[in-house]
C-alpha cells in the first residue's frame, strides 16, 4: 500500500505511456508521410524510392507523386535586371557626386543637369525613382528596350556608372506639382487612376504608381512627367513596340486604353498630384 | 488600414488583454491566495498599453497597412512591430506570473491537485511562451531590421514558416479561456457538477502538445516544404480535434447531470430543464452550435485535398470568424458577465438584456459567416477589397455579401449592447450575492499523477515534437538559402 502511494511509482506509467503515445503517433506520421506514401506514389510516377523520400522530406525539389517538369522552352525574360540583394547594394552605395560628373558629360544635353528635360519627347528625370532609372538604363544596355539615342549611350556605361547617375537624378529636387494651375481632371480619368476598370480588367494606376503603394520596385514616378512622353510610351506598350515590362503588365493595360484615356492620363500625370 | 486595425485589435489586443486579466482573476480566486509579483503584473500591463498606443498611431497614420499577419516582404513602420513586441512582452510577464503563482501554491499544498481552472490557465501560459517564439524570431531577426532599412531583402519562405509556428497555437491561446469556462464555470452555472476533472486536465494538456507542431497546415499550398513534412503536421493536426471532442462529451455529460438534477427525464428531456435563463448556460449552448459548424469547417481546412479547394478563399476568413468571433468571443462575454459582479460587488439588475446581447451575437455571427462560407466554396478569394459584381460570373455573390454584411451590423449592435450592459452594472445598486464560481467534479480529485498536475513531461514532449516537425523545415533555409524577396515598405 505504502509502495503504491509513493508519487514516483504512481507517476511512472503516466510518463511512459504518454511518451509512447505521443511518439507513436509521430512515428506513424513519419512512416506514412515520409516512407510508405512517397514510395508508393513514386512507383506509379516512375520515381525511384530514394528520390521520392528526399522529395517528401523537402531535401529535393518536386513532388514524389509527379515527375519533375522539365521546361524545354525556357521563357526569354523581358528584362535582364534582377533585384538581387547585390543589385540593391550597388544602388544603396551609389555616389551622386560621380553621377553628377557623368550627367554633365553625357545626359545633360537632353535630360538637363537638374533632370528637367529640354524637349517634350525626353522624360524628366528629376526626383525619379533610382531603381526605375537603373532598370531602364540597364534595359537599354542589354537591348530589352531600344531607342535610337539611348541604346548606344547606355552601352557605354557600366553598372556602377548607371547606379551613380540614377542616384544623382533621384536626389534632385522632389517633384512638386502645383495643383493650383490645374482644372479638375475628367471623372473617367480619376476613376482609372483610383479604381481602374474592373469590366476591362484594368487595375488602378495608383495601385503601383502612387508613392508607397506597393508596386514593383522598378515602378517609375509619373507625377510631373512630360505629357508627350507618357502618351508615346503608352502607345508603344499598346502596340508591343516597347516590351521591357515584367509580366507584360503595362502592355496588357495599355492595349485596353482608348486614345482619349491615354490622353487624359498623360495630362493627369503631367500635372502631377500629391 | 481598417482591416489591419480590425485584425490587430481583435486578434492581438482584445485577446491578450482579456486573457491576461482573466488569468490574474483565476490565479487569485482559484488558488485563493494573493497574486505574486503584483508590481510586475502592472509593469506588463503598462508595457502592453504602450505597445497598443504605438500600434494605434502607426496603423491610424497609414504607416502599417500590412494586416495583422504582416505578409513580408511588405513592411510597415518599425514602431508598429515594436509596439506588438511590447504587447507580447507584457504577456510574457503574465506567463511567468501564472507559472510562479502555480509553483508557489504547489509548494504550499504538496501533493494536492492544482485546481483545474488554474491548471488550464497555466497550460495556456506555457503554450503562449512556446508559440510566441516563432513570431518573435520572425519580427526580431527578419521584419524589424527590414522595416528600419538595415536589410533590403527578406526570406519570405522562412518568415512564413516562422509565422506558421505561431499561427495555429495562437488560436488555441484565444480559445482556452472559453474552454476554462466550459469546464470550471458552466457545470456550476447549470446547477450540476463537472463530469470528469481528469478529462479536463487531459484536454488542456492535449492542447498544449498538439496545437504547436501543426502550424504548417497553414502552408499546405506553399512550395518551400516537402509533402512528407506537411503530411506529418496534418496527421498531428488531426489530433487537435481530440481535446475538442473530449470537451463536447464532458461538458454535455456535465450539463446532462445538471438537467437530470433539475428533474429532466428521458433521452433529451434534461436539455429543456437546464437553466437557459442564465447567461453562462445560454452562451455555452450557443457556443456549441457555432463550434459544431465551425469545427466541421475546420476539419475540412485540415485535409490536404479539401484545403486545396478552399485555400485563400473567403471560406477561411468565415471559418475563423465563426470559431473565434463566434464560439470563443461569446464565452468571453459570458465570462465577463460572470466575473464583473465579483469584481465590482454589484449584481446585474436584470438578465434579460444580457441574454438579448448573447442571442444577437449568435444570430449576427451565423448570418454573417454562413453565407461567407458559401461564397468561399464558390471561389470568392480573400484579401481582396473590391469585386465587380456587375460581372455576370460573380453577380450571384452580391446578395450573399449583403446578407453577410447585415449579420455584421447585428454584431455591431450586440457589441454596443455588451458595453451598455456592463455600464448599467456599474450603476447597479444591488449588491453581488457571491455564489461560488468554480464547479466541483463528480469525483473531486484527491491526488493526481504529477503528469496531470504540472507541465514538465509535456514540455519535453513538445520540444521533441517541435524539433521533429519544424527542425528541418527551418534548418533548410540556413543550409540552402532560398532567393529572398525585396522588402516593400508600406508608407
Amino acid at each position: 500500500m505504502a509502495e503504491v502511494s509513493e508519487p514516483h511509482v504512481l507517476d511512472q506509467p503516466w510518463r511512459v505511456w504518454a511518451t509512447i503515445a505521443v511518439m507513436g503517433i509521430v512515428l506513424l506520421g513519419v512512416l506514412l508521410g515520409v516512407l510508405i506514401i512517397p514510395i508508393v506514389q513514386g512507383q506509379s510516377a516512375g520515381i525511384d524510392a530514394y528520390t521520392a523520400i528526399c522529395r517528401a522530406l523537402g531535401i529535393q525539389a518536386g513532388s514524389p507523386a509527379r515527375p519533375q517538369v522539365v521546361n524545354r522552352n525556357p521563357p526569354t525574360p523581358v528584362s535582364q535586371v534582377v533585384w538581387t540583394s547585390d543589385v540593391l547594394q550597388i544602388l544603396a552605395e551609389a555616389k551622386p557626386g560621380r553621377g553628377h560628373a557623368k550627367v554633365q558629360e553625357v545626359c545633360v544635353s537632353c535630360h538637363g543637369e537638374q533632370g528637367v528635360s529640354v524637349s517634350p519627347e525626353f522624360p524628366h528625370l528629376a526626383g525619379q525613382s533610382g531603381a526605375a532609372i537603373y532598370k531602364q538604363l540597364n534595359d537599354y544596355r542589354t537591348g530589352s528596350r531600344t531607342h535610337q539615342l539611348m541604346t548606344d549611350i547606355a552601352k557605354a556605361l557600366d553598372d556602377q556608372a548607371i547606379a551613380d547617375v540614377a542616384a544623382y537624378y533621384a536626389g534632385q529636387s522632389k517633384r512638386n506639382p502645383n495643383p493650383a494651375t490645374l482644372g479638375p481632371p475628367p471623372d473617367f480619368v480619376t476613376r482609372l487612376v483610383e479604381l481602374g476598370d474592373p469590366n476591362r480588367n484594368i487595375p488602378p494606376c495608383a495601385a503601383c504608381h502612387r508613392v508607397g503603394s506597393g508596386g514593383p520596385v522598378e515602378t517609375p514616378i509619373l507625377a510631373e512627367q512630360r505629357e508627350e512622353y507618357i502618351v508615346a510610351q503608352l502607345k508603344m506598350y499598346a502596340s508591343g513596340e516597347r516590351r521591357n515590362d515584367v509580366y507584360g503588365r503595362m502592355r496588357l493595360i495599355a492595349a485596353k486604353l482608348t486614345d482619349a484615356e491615354i490622353d487624359g492620363l498623360a495630362k493627369y500625370y503631367r500635372a502631377g498630384f500629391k | 488600414m481598417s482591416v489591419t486595425a480590425h485584425g490587430v485589435a481583435m486578434a492581438y489586443v482584445l485577446t491578450t488583454f482579456f486573457i491576461m486579466g482573466f488569468g490574474y482573476f483565476v490565479a487569485v480566486t482559484a488558488l485563493n491566495r494573493p497574486l505574486p509579483g503584483v508590481p510586475w503584473a502592472w509593469a506588463g500591463f503598462v508595457s502592453s498599453i504602450v505597445g497598443v498606443v504605438m500600434v494605434l498611431i502607426t496603423v491610424g497614420s497609414g504607416q502599417a497597412s500590412v494586416l495583422f499577419t504582416f505578409y513580408p516582404p511588405l513592411t510597415a513602420s518599425p514602431w508598429f512591430y515594436i509596439g506588438l513586441v511590447l504587447v507580447v512582452g507584457g504577456s510574457w510577464i503574465w506567463c511567468i506570473l501564472m507559472l510562479s503563482a502555480m509553483t508557489a501554491w504547489k509548494s504550499e499544498n504538496p501533493g494536492r491537485p492544482v485546481p483545474l481552472a488554474m491548471f488550464a490557465t497555466v497550460s495556456n501560459a506555457v503554450m503562449w511562451l512556446w508559440t510566441t517564439a516563432g513570431v518573435a524570431v520572425e519580427l526580431v531577426y527578419q521584419v524589424i531590421p527590414a522595416a528600419f532599412g538595415w536589410t533590403q531583402t527578406i526570406d519570405v519562405g522562412l518568415a512564413r514558416t516562422l509565422f506558421s509556428w505561431t499561427l495555429h497555437a495562437i488560436v488555441y491561446f484565444w480559445l482556452i479561456p472559453a474552454y476554462i469556462a466550459f469546464y470550471t464555470m458552466v457545470p456550476r452555472a447549470a446547477g450540476g457538477r463537472l463530469y470528469s476533472d481528469t478529462m479536463g486536465r487531459l484536454t488542456f494538456i492535449l492542447f498544449l502538445v498538439y496545437s504547436l507542431p501543426v502550424g504548417m497546415h497553414h502552408l499546405m499550398m506553399d512550395p518551400e516544404h516537402g509533402n512528407g513534412t506537411k503530411f506529418i503536421q496534418v496527421l498531428l493536426t488531426a489530433f487537435v480535434s481530440v481535446p475538442t471532442l473530449l470537451t463536447i462529451f464532458t461538458i454535455t455529460a456535465s450539463l446532462e447531470i445538471a438537467g437530470r438534477l433539475r428533474g429532466g427525464k428521458g433521452l433529451f428531456g434534461w436539455i429543456g430543464t437546464l437553466p437557459w435563463e442564465r447567461p453562462m448556460v445560454l452562451a455555452t449552448g450557443l457556443a456549441f452550435v457555432m463550434l459544431g459548424f465551425g469545427g466541421f469547417g475546420g476539419l475540412i481546412n485540415m485535409g490536404y485535398g479539401m484545403n486545396a479547394m478552399v485555400h485563400n478563399t473567403a471560406w477561411v476568413t468565415a471559418h475563423f470568424h465563426l470559431i473565434f468571433g463566434g464560439s470563443v468571443v461569446i464565452m468571453y462575454f459570458a465570462i465577463a458577465y460572470e466575473i464583473w459582479p465579483r469584481l465590482t460587488g454589484r449584481e446585474h439588475a436584470s438578465l434579460a438584456p444580457l441574454r438579448l446581447q448573447l442571442w444577437l451575437w449568435f444570430f449576427g455571427m451565423m448570418v454573417m459567416t454562413l453565407p461567407w462560407h458559401w461564397l468561399g466554396l464558390q471561389g470568392q478569394w480573400r484579401r481582396v477589397a473590391n469585386f465587380n459584381y456587375a460581372d455576370p460570373i460573380i453577380a450571384g455573390w452580391g446578395p450573399l455579401v449583403i446578407l453577410s454584411f447585415g449579420g455584421g451590423l447585428v454584431l455591431l449592435l450586440s457589441a454596443l449592447l455588451f458595453i451598455r450592459n456592463l455600464a448599467v452594472l456599474h450603476r447597479s445598486v444591488i449588491p453581488a450575492v457571491g455564489h461560488p464560481l468554480y464547479a466541483l467534479a463528480v469525483h473531486p480529485p484527491q491526488r493526481v499523477p504529477a503528469a496531470l498536475n504540472g507541465f514538465g513531461l509535456w514540455n519535453v514532449l513538445v520540444l521533441v515534437l517541435m524539433l521533429l516537425a519544424y527542425g528541418y523545415p527551418i534548418a533548410q533555409f540556413v543550409i540552402t538559402p532560398s532567393p529572398s524577396a525585396i522588402v516593400h515598405r508600406v508608407q
